[in-house]
């Protein structure tokens, strides 16, 4: 029985010691791959070099987070050459996303300066002329894509409706007349304002050029995917290589951390500053 | 910050942005005297504007008994008791407010001083309704006036403040003041839903929407505004106890216009909470039946006078006819003046939009009709 027991104590060790921690580099190596993959669980990652990156609460503009929460980010990034993915994994206990007054949700964000240019914009969301472009995803747009109701009882299960507007019998047989009596009661999406409406990505393109000025970016050209870890979670987010970003011309790439049950949303978040981008 | 000059505490104070004030500020004038709380106000502005997914919960209007009434649940004694030393003093014989604004007292890292209702907050719209201040004896009766248990009904709008908390809790500049009439508005296709706004608005009328994920606010019936009509919630107010209209800055006051003659020239309608600093243009007839203790702490030092003046009333035949031209048309009254025995209210052209007489002619009806041979009951 002993002699079992060691011989398994020596193979788990053996395996152990093949499965080394890897040592994380100072910048964010982006590894060539033959495809690029949405799925933070591909064994695609496996193989690329790992970055972690230190989180810095955004005490710079109000309103400011002034308690740190997110330490780190686990940051891997790998192209085809014609795309970018960006794996980000990170701790967080509590899943949010479930929005509702003060539940806010757990999200994070690539931002890459415009223009590859050794002359960067100013981290902390660009500056005017120097636009940064955002890839942002958030928990509940993830839960929606995945199927989760367009409904509030999809939100609060217990909620009973007595009536909408667009429910009368007299528009039953009129899907159009329906859609419009339901747009009046909902300005956001009439209006077209992205962060409103039912989502098919649970990312969002953003542009900025300083703090104030996030908006929609003219396109959207990025993807995701996110799911929960045991303890946290990993999103990849893909888009379009930068124009220009190539071995010899490396770029720049920060990132930014929502965690929900923290109260953090918007400039309430913990980020990075600009973190080397190197095409390996 | 900038120094702006806030008049309602008599100083200058700091904010967010500059001193701007619109060509026009949309104003109103509650009377919370005659308000029966029947909700009708609360019901017209439900049905016209927030019956879709994901505003189930909001009552951009809402109707609560004081003291024990609030929606969300305690707005108003969590800001209370966050906000210190809420004290006023005098200076030339005016009221002066010594204390600190939501603005001059954030604390680091924020823009106002402010909390955030949880969506429990939101689930009682009804708490304390009806309930008195003090207990009843058995047997007790009621005196007029009283000096026992008393309560009252506060009607709430946003305030469409001069210096709104909504607007400058908003990091991304989503929320903006119309120049042409004060009417403060949350940018439907700017908001991210951050909700710093409802953090920001001491008086917690910004509600974030849950299907939309942006925060959406009483917008004072702008298009009717724009047609020189009422909102919705004065329109169909059972108590006439509303009266719509714009302000002007005390130094500009003119007294043939209603809501400056109410507030700044009889001063018998006061603003709600001038000391959180946002110069609210819903004034407020303070109940005349409630320990002014009370009363001070919500409608600031005027109280004493506004209630006197009130009292005063049937002895006052301007205030009186104007009194009487609350909810009697759905046009805004730019203008009034008293004719004879009739109030007249007018367009800012000078038009007449409506007479009321200054005394109800009597009609007194047999009990027995003779005409159809029957007798009436008083049955509803």
């Amino acid at each position: 029985m002993r002699s079992i027991t060691s011989l398994i104590l020596v193979v788990l060790l053996f395996t152990a010691a093949c499965k080394k921690a890897q040592v994380p580099t100072a910048e964010v190596n982006v590894a060539q791959v033959k495809e690029i993959t949405l799925d933070p669980n591909s064994p695609v990652w496996d193989a690329v070099s790992l970055h972690v990156s230190k989180m810095i609460l955004q005490d710079l503009v109000e309103p400011r987070l002034m308690e740190a929460s997110t330490s780190e980010t686990q940051v891997k990034a790998i192209t085809n050459g014609t795309e970018i993915a960006f794996r980000l994994e990170w701790l967080d206990d509590s899943q949010s996303d479930l929005p509702g007054p003060k539940h806010f949700i757990d999200g994070c964000a690539v931002q890459l300066p415009a223009k590859v240019d050794p002359n960067v914009p100013a981290p902390q969301m660009g500056e005017v002329g120097k636009t940064v472009e955002i890839s942002f995803w958030r928990a509940d747009w993830q839960a929606i894509v995945e199927g989760r109701a367009d409904n509030i009882n999809a939100i609060y299960p217990n909620a009973s409706i007595d009536h909408y507007p667009e429910d009368a019998k007299s528009l039953e047989n009129n899907p159009q007349a329906r859609a419009e009596t339901a747009a009046r009661y909902a300005p956001a999406r009439a209006l077209g304002n992205r962060r409103a409406g039912p989502r098919d990505q649970p990312v969002e393109d953003l542009i900025a050029d300083g703090p104030s000025t996030l908006s929609p970016a003219p396109n959207a050209i990025s993807k995701g995917k996110g799911v929960r870890t045991k303890n946290g979670w990993a999103v990849v987010i893909t888009r379009p290589i930068p124009a220009g970003f190539t071995v010899s011309t490396p770029s720049q790439v920060a990132f930014a951390i929502w965690e929900g049950s923290h109260v953090e949303v918007g400039a309430r978040k913990m980020r990075t500053g600009w973190v080397p981008l190197i095409l390996k | 910050m900038a120094r702006v000059n806030n008049w309602q505490l008599g100083r200058e104070m700091s904010y967010w942005y500059p001193e701007s004030r619109p060509q026009k500020q949309f104003a109103a004038v509650f009377d919370t005297n005659k308000c029966i709380a029947c909700q009708t106000c609360t019901l017209a502005c439900k049905t016209t504007w927030t019956s879709g997914k994901g505003q189930e919960y909001m009552l951009w209007n809402n109707v609560e008994s004081k003291p024990y009434g609030s929606y969300p649940l305690a707005w108003d004694l969590n800001l209370l008791s966050l906000l210190d030393g809420q004290n006023w003093g005098e200076e030339n014989g005016q009221p002066v407010y010594k204390g600190s604004t939501i603005f001059e007292s954030a604390p680091a890292g924020e823009r106002v001083l402010g909390w955030r209702p949880e969506s429990e907050d939101y689930a009682y719209p009804n708490v304390g309704e009806d309930d008195c201040a003090g207990g009843i004896e058995h047997g007790a009766s009621i005196d007029i006036p009283h000096q026992m248990a008393w309560f009252y009904y506060l009607a709430r709008i946003c305030n469409h403040c001069t210096y709104p908390g909504c607007l400058a809790s908003c990091p991304r500049g989503s929320i903006y003041k119309r120049p042409e009439d004060g009417i403060v508005l949350v940018d439907q296709n700017r908001c991210r839903g951050y909700q710093e706004c409802v953090r920001g608005c001491p008086y917690k009328k910004v509600f974030f929407n849950p299907m939309t994920s942006t925060s959406e606010k009483c917008i004072a019936c702008y298009p009717k505004i724009e047609q020189g009509l009422s909102p919705q919630c004065f329109a169909n107010c059972i108590g006439k106890i509303r009266v719509a209209g714009f302000i002007n800055t005390p130094d500009k006051a003119e007294a043939d216009n209603p809501i400056d003659y109410l507030v700044h020239i009889k001063k018998v309608a006061l603003p709600l909470f001038p000391q959180f600093g946002l110069e609210p243009n819903v004034y407020y007839i303070p109940p005349i039946h409630v320990p002014t203790a009370f009363t001070k702490q919500m409608f600031g030092p005027g109280v004493d006078k506004a209630v006197e003046v009130y009292r005063n009333a049937p002895n006052d035949r301007d205030l009186t006819s104007l009194l009487g031209l609350f909810g009697s048309t759905e046009a805004i009254m730019r203008k009034w003046k008293l004719v004879g025995d009739k109030a007249i209210g007018m367009d800012e052209n000078g038009k007449e939009l409506v007479n009321v007489p200054f005394k109800e002619p009597v009609h007194i009806r047999p009990a027995y009709d003779k005409l159809y041979q029957i007798t009436r009951t008083n049955c509803p």
